[in-house]
């Protein structure tokens, strides 16, 4: 399955729950979809990048043991944006499901 | 050698700036704390990359294009004021009892030449960027090609500036003192903006895109050429009647005469037709 063209998405309602850094999110990605979304874990670093320019999100650095940590949070935008991902989403499955029974 | 020294050689061969790139470097380092094991599930370091590039690259195309366009309307503005303006300082001088006159004709020819050329190339580098403004990432040749146009519109821009300075310069005896001021002060700040866009061009994401010109894809931007460019003789008889009455218009304002207006309008619609029309022909011949 191709989760690319979803994962902005993804990303988006991963971080709707609390703030997360890069790894947090992969991991919870793959945990999410029982690892069925077992993508590159480097490929989403440039969809958190582009989110954060189109101002979905914003990110933080801070420091954790000694090491420089972003850490990403939804913007007023970025809810929006889930919560019209989720509606295209079960539109699209539905209409899906529809066809394919 | 590692994964993160991998990705910064990567990184720096695609042109991504030095700052982003410690950014991109240090997340993937937190990363690779976090479970050494993971660096292998981190993907190729290379194709990462080129992703973070090339969604860089439209980005900042289309961020400088934003600022070159703001710069060019600063040179429109300092442009357009001075030639509403100059009547209140004494009129239009003739060219030929300034300080030099070849200086005079050459401030004459880069405030009437080049910012028809930084119109057109910013516009249609605006134009370009704005239709394209939802796309994740941009083609390399589009991006090289919004950045040439830019680039066109910047140069004509900053010869623009100068050709206002130089008539400034040229004139101090003849035009009052607040309007050579005020003049000079705006040439300045629109001159300052264009080439802060050129630096901030400069430092942009490389990119190895074919483009064929300044010029190329205008069908694409501006439908109705695609029409025109299938009706030579009609798109020149729209383009110089076009010519004649802006320029009759703006400079019959400008001096405060119609005939004057007319003269002049006539004179620009004669050079630009007798140029259009010898590039309709020689076009024409390269094809037959």
């Amino acid at each position: 399955m191709d989760p690319y063209g979803h994962l902005d998405g993804m990303l988006l309602a991963i971080l709707a729950g609390e703030p997360a850094h890069g790894y947090a999110i992969a991991q919870a990605l793959k945990q999410r979809s029982d690892g069925v979304f077992d993508l590159p874990e480097g490929t989403i670093y440039p969809a958190l990048h582009r989110l954060e320019r189109g101002g979905l999100l914003r990110s933080e650095w801070s420091t954790a043991s000694g090491r420089r940590r972003r850490t990403y949070r939804l913007t007023a935008a970025g809810q929006r944006a889930v919560g019209g991902a989720r509606a295209e989403w079960s539109t699209f499955s539905a209409a899906v499901q529809a066809v394919l029974s | 050698m590692s994964f993160l020294s991998e990705i910064d050689g990567a990184l720096a061969d695609q042109g991504v700036r030095p700052r982003a790139r410690r950014q991109i470097v240090d997340e993937f380092r937190d990363h690779i704390a976090c479970e050494p094991e993971a660096v292998a599930r981190l993907g190729d370091p290379t194709a990462l990359a080129q992703t973070f590039a090339a969604e860089l690259a439209g980005d900042e195309a289309r961020r400088c294009t934003r600022n070159t366009f703001g710069a060019l309307s600063l040179a429109a503005v300092a442009l357009v004021a001075g030639q509403l303006l100059i009547h209140a300082a004494g009129g239009y001088p003739d060219y030929n009892k300034g300080t030099s006159t070849p200086l005079a004709l050459a401030a004459i020819a880069m405030i009437t030449i080049a910012p028809q050329v930084a119109f057109a190339a910013g516009s249609l580098a605006a134009l370009r960027a704005w239709r394209r403004r939802r796309a994740r990432q941009l083609p390399d040749a589009e991006v090289a090609l919004i950045h040439r146009r830019g680039a066109v519109g910047r140069t004509a821009g900053i010869v623009t500036c100068l050709g206002m300075l130089v008539y400034v310069a040229n004139d101090t005896q003849r035009l009052a003192g607040w309007w050579l001021i005020a003049q000079a002060a705006m040439a300045m700040v629109a001159l300052g903006a264009l080439v802060a866009a050129r630096t901030e061009s400069r430092a942009c994401a490389t990119t190895v895109g074919a483009v064929s010109g300044p010029a190329g894809g205008l069908a694409v931007d501006l439908p109705p050429l695609a029409w025109l460019a299938a009706r030579p003789w009609t798109a020149w008889a729209i383009i110089t009647t076009a010519a004649f009455l802006a320029t009759a218009a703006f400079t019959g304002h400008a001096e405060g005469s119609l005939v004057e207006g007319l003269e002049r309008g006539g004179l620009e619609s004669i050079a630009l037709g007798a140029g259009l029309a010898s590039a309709i022909a020689l076009t024409h011949r390269h094809r037959s």
